[in-house]
């Protein structure tokens, strides 16, 4: 297809369509940043594409005094909870694909139901549950809680890496004498590294962006991750919208890094784990 | 190589406790409330049998239209969505210059959370001083100016628009990776063969990129029973309920009106609805890996 129609032509229009589609897909973010650098004052007085009069960087400091607090809550609960979490999944994947284990199997398959599980169907007994056990508004409940919902997909992913993975491998392991927690850690592990870096990526953001369970299970608002908390910072200066935007865009930028450093497992992450 | 038969056991252990408990069990639990009346405070619960149910399919106007708007919403999705992600797929998938770039932009505001991009989205809209309404006074359209999000008749449709910005790079990825799977020689046949750029589309492009179209519909499928972010961000179900759907209503009847029943009998309905989508699915996909 790319050698067929390559007259230079259809190659213009192509270019063409693509850069009229990025700036419509660049205006909302290009919006967001001219407002956030604006006075309130400028605001009002001039429209709202205008340059700013004079730039404003003092919204970004008030913003991030009211933020900083729910993107340090976000970075602590995506830290503990990703690598916990995906060695629990990948332990559970090993368990599956190279033990010769009889149940694999239909395990398996009942870890996938959980896939077709929306969280709601499970958020009134896990508030009972929390509530029971005195971990509503605790980090424990909280991981435990995110782990237990990260398991189905994760299993998925690494399940699907960990089948690929020549079976010759754990029989000269063992004969060299590792056992399984041996040939798990020291020959595993590393030829997953691949899949286990998509998956970090993708567990982080799905961590990071989550906000159902955060609005449910987190009530004190110095707990809050940067979802929760940047919706309760709307509830506060809901009519300011160039602090507002400062906020958007200060809980953007975590995102936006992680994005361009690690772009390359985003998207083969996403093509290969959906695919499973 | 022999393993003793508990060996195994160890290795799932962590996973499927946490699994278990996060979510099994809690969701057989949400199924039994579904049977019952409570209002999550008193100590007994009242056995109802099915009529948290029938409640919801004969009395409760919200409920139907929480239930449309996410039919609306899936509809939406399977065309504006893949229709977009395809056309953004066929666009980048030649050699360009700077086609990651194109790429990388079009996929970003895919791994923005929902709220990030419903208070974006809910400035750009703003009746007086958003984006949209601005820009329609300036180039002479003033009567076209709207209160998007405050009308009923058009809030859906507004946050809507906001999720195809969100949600097409999904789908372009996708296609991008089947695109790119299909072998060149099969359009050098065609060429050969005399067929028209138009034809080697509908007759090779369409047909090898079959598996990519059940991933991408069961996954759009699967996202738009689920939405909840975007609308709880930017509209919170309202005007007037006018843009509720299952998850956001559910969450209004368990934990603002005190409903555990209703509530639950509402997610276990997203349940059902779901399982419809990914049965299918994973039959298929089960079916094609063991060819």
């Amino acid at each position: 297809m790319e050698e067929t129609r390559n007259s230079t032509f259809s190659k213009v229009v192509n270019y063409i369509l693509l850069i009229v589609l990025a700036i419509i897909f660049l205006i909302p973010i290009l919006f967001i940043i001219m407002t956030a650098l604006k006075s309130n004052a400028d605001l009002v007085k001039n429209p709202v594409y205008a340059f700013p009069e004079i730039v404003k960087w003092g919204n970004f400091s008030e913003a991030w005094d009211k933020m900083s607090i729910y993107i340090r809550n976000s970075l602590f609960i995506s830290v503990v909870k990703v690598p916990i979490g995906i060695l629990i999944e990948a332990l559970a994947a090993y368990a599956l694909t190279r033990m010769n284990f009889k149940w694999a199997n239909a395990l398996f398959a009942f870890f996938l139901i959980g896939m077709m599980i929306p969280f709601q169907a499970t958020l009134v007994p896990l508030n009972m549950m929390l509530n029971h056990f005195g971990l509503e508004n605790t980090y424990p409940g909280i991981f435990m809680v995110y782990i237990g919902f990260g398991v189905p997909f994760g299993i998925m992913v690494l399940r699907g890496f960990l089948r690929s993975i020549p079976k010759e491998l754990d029989e000269s392991a063992f004969i060299d004498g590792c056992g399984e927690l041996g040939k798990f850690f020291r020959i595993i592990l590393p030829i997953a590294m691949p899949a286990i870096a998509t998956l970090i990526i993708l567990d982080f953001l799905s961590t990071w962006n989550e906000f159902l369970l955060a609005q449910i299970f987190i009530t004190k608002n110095s707990m809050l991750p940067v979802t929760a908390g940047l919706l309760t910072f709307q509830g506060q200066h809901s009519n300011d919208y160039t602090l507002l935007s400062a906020g958007v865009l200060i809980s953007i930028v975590p995102i936006l890094v992680v994005y361009l450093f690690f772009q390359r497992y985003f998207v083969a992450g996403m093509a290969g784990a959906v695919k499973g | 190589m022999k393993i003793k038969y508990w060996k195994p056991w160890t290795f799932v252990l962590p996973a499927l406790v946490a699994y278990l408990i996060v979510i099994v069990a809690p969701s057989l639990y949400t199924l039994r409330l579904s049977f019952f009346s409570w209002n999550g405070i008193a100590a007994d619960k009242k056995f109802v049998g099915i009529k948290n149910y029938t409640y919801l399919l004969t009395e409760d106007a919200v409920f139907r239209v929480a239930l449309r708007n996410n039919i609306l919403w899936m509809a939406g999705s399977l065309t504006v969505i893949i229709g977009l992600g395809l056309m953004f797929a066929l666009l980048l998938n030649r050699r360009l210059k700077g086609r990651s770039v194109f790429r990388s932009i079009f996929y970003f505001p895919y791994v923005l959370s929902g709220i990030i991009v419903a208070l974006m989205w809910t400035w750009l809209y703003h009746p007086t001083k958003g984006f949209f309404n601005v820009i329609l006074q300036q180039i002479g359209l003033s009567q076209l100016t709207h209160p998007w999000l405050a009308d009923p008749k058009t809030a859906l449709a507004a946050v809507f628009v906001a999720a195809v910005w969100q949600g097409v790079g999904l789908p372009m990825v996708l296609f991008l990776a089947g695109l790119q799977s299909i072998p060149r020689d099969c359009y050098e046949a065609a060429i050969i063969d005399g067929a028209k750029p138009r034809q080697s589309f509908r007759y090779i492009t369409i047909p090898l990129l079959s598996e990519t179209f059940v991933v991408v519909f069961a996954t759009t499928l699967v996202n738009a029973m689920k939405v909840y972010d975007i609308i709880y961000g930017m509209t919170a179900g309202g005007p007037a309920q006018s843009t509720q759907v299952l998850s956001s209503w559910m969450y209004y009847q368990t934990f603002k009106f005190n409903n555990i029943g209703v509530g639950s009998a509402i997610s276990w309905v997203l349940v059902l609805i779901t399982m419809i989508i990914i049965i299918p699915y994973v039959y298929y996909t089960n079916k094609k890996s063991h060819l």
